[in-house]
């Protein structure tokens, strides 16, 4: 009995509430419907973080002009220093341990598989500085057989996201302490994040009631390969038109930087 | 004295510093004499240079460690001690890097073209 009634008492309060919820978007429509639109749906933009970013890109690339080959400010105000891949410690090193930059915590490492490019793997690192409260993102090349140097010495957090990146990509990086594979299975081979590694992989693991064990085979499609045409009608990266003059990119200028 | 007020930076790690000024001053007198090395219109020279001759001074001239604290702006005073030690071991680094010289090598062609 006294559980019915809870029951009820909760029905009819939930009751109340739906209608309360009802009224109250009606009250946001028609609050919506009075105000005139005046501002378009678009991301506000932070001109202050945008020009502190983009002077701390040129007082680093004035800094060292031997391994910075560009610096620019995304349009998420996000600074990239693209660097030579032989500058990848002596750039680490200098923003974690200089004192107007202190990027002394690895976010992230990772890399990215651009097939066509001659060097067809970007290697990104993302860096946080808790004492200045901003970040920071490198990035590098590299091809299939040049190694990179290990960022462990640096940053021990590198350790792992180097094995991973080693482990999905097949990038070698030199002077890693312990360079194994840390996601894939026992006696996999190959490396899953390759553009030109195929989507159901190579080998399908199955239980075997007869030899009473797992056993691995050669993947078998029931359907044939089919080429999709994937490619879209339509523009799909209208912010990345290309630009009539070259792209702003900011070079070591003598322009004094800001300290940040 | 810092010692006598002061129980703990509430950093793990990082300890109370006894002598915060002698250990600024040994450390900031180290960097000018590391940075000498490098050639006059090495970027990182002028601005470490600028930095550091800008705090010794304040250290120079502040005896109370909390009011000069406040003057660096940059942290307790254990914490700035802790990046003076980095900026020192950076550029002991730096005279061997040379990172002043011009770039090693010019990127490939449309490696930094994003999209492709």
């Amino acid at each position: 009995m006294a559980a019915s009634l809870m029951r009820f008492v909760r029905g009819g309060l939930g009751r109340s509430f739906s209608l309360a919820n009802r009224s109250s978007c009606l009250v946001q429509q028609q609050a919506r419907l009075e105000s005139t639109e005046s501002k378009p749906t678009v991301r506000p933009k932070d001109a202050v973080s945008h020009n502190q970013l983009a002077a701390f890109g040129e007082y680093v690339a004035e800094m060292m002009p031997k391994y910075i080959q560009q610096v620019q400010v995304t349009c998420y105000n996000e600074l990239e220093v693209m660097i030579h891949p032989d500058g990848v410690i002596p750039v680490l090193t200098f923003l974690r341990d200089h004192t107007n930059a202190q990027f002394r915590n690895m976010i992230d490492l990772t890399a990215v598989d651009i097939p066509t490019r001659q060097n067809r793997f970007e290697i990104v690192y993302n860096l946080l500085s808790l004492r200045f409260n901003s970040r920071i993102r490198i990035k590098t090349y590299t091809d299939e057989l040049t190694p990179v140097d290990s960022a462990v010495t640096v940053h021990k957090a590198a350790n792992w996201y180097e094995r991973e990146v080693w482990d999905m990509f097949g990038v070698f990086f030199a002077n890693h302490p312990d360079l194994r594979r840390i996601l894939t299975d026992y006696g996999f081979e190959g490396h899953p994040f390759r553009k030109d590694f195929p989507l159901s992989g190579y080998v399908e693991v199955r239980y075997d009631d007869e030899v009473k064990r797992v056993v691995a085979e050669p993947v078998e499609l029931t359907q044939e390969f089919r080429k999709f045409d994937l490619s879209t009608p339509w523009e799909v990266f209208p912010a990345y038109r290309e630009p009539k003059d070259a792209a702003p990119k900011l070079e070591a200028g003598d322009k004094a930087p800001e300290k940040k | 004295m810092a010692g006598l007020l002061k129980k703990t930076t509430g950093l793990v790690g990082l300890a109370v510093a006894s002598n915060p000024h002698e250990r600024l001053r040994v450390l900031y007198s180290k960097i000018l004499a590391s940075v000498q090395v490098m050639p006059q219109d090495a970027a990182y020279r002028k601005y470490t240079e600028q930095l550091i001759s800008e705090r010794y001074n304040l250290v120079k001239t502040e005896p109370d460690v909390e009011k000069l604290e406040q003057k660096i702006n940059c942290g307790q005073i254990e914490e700035v001690i802790f990046q003076a030690e980095c900026e020192l071991a950076l550029s002991r680094k730096m005279v061997e890097w040379k990172p002043w010289e011009p770039l090693v090598e010019e990127p490939p062609p449309n490696q930094w073209k994003w999209p492709i």
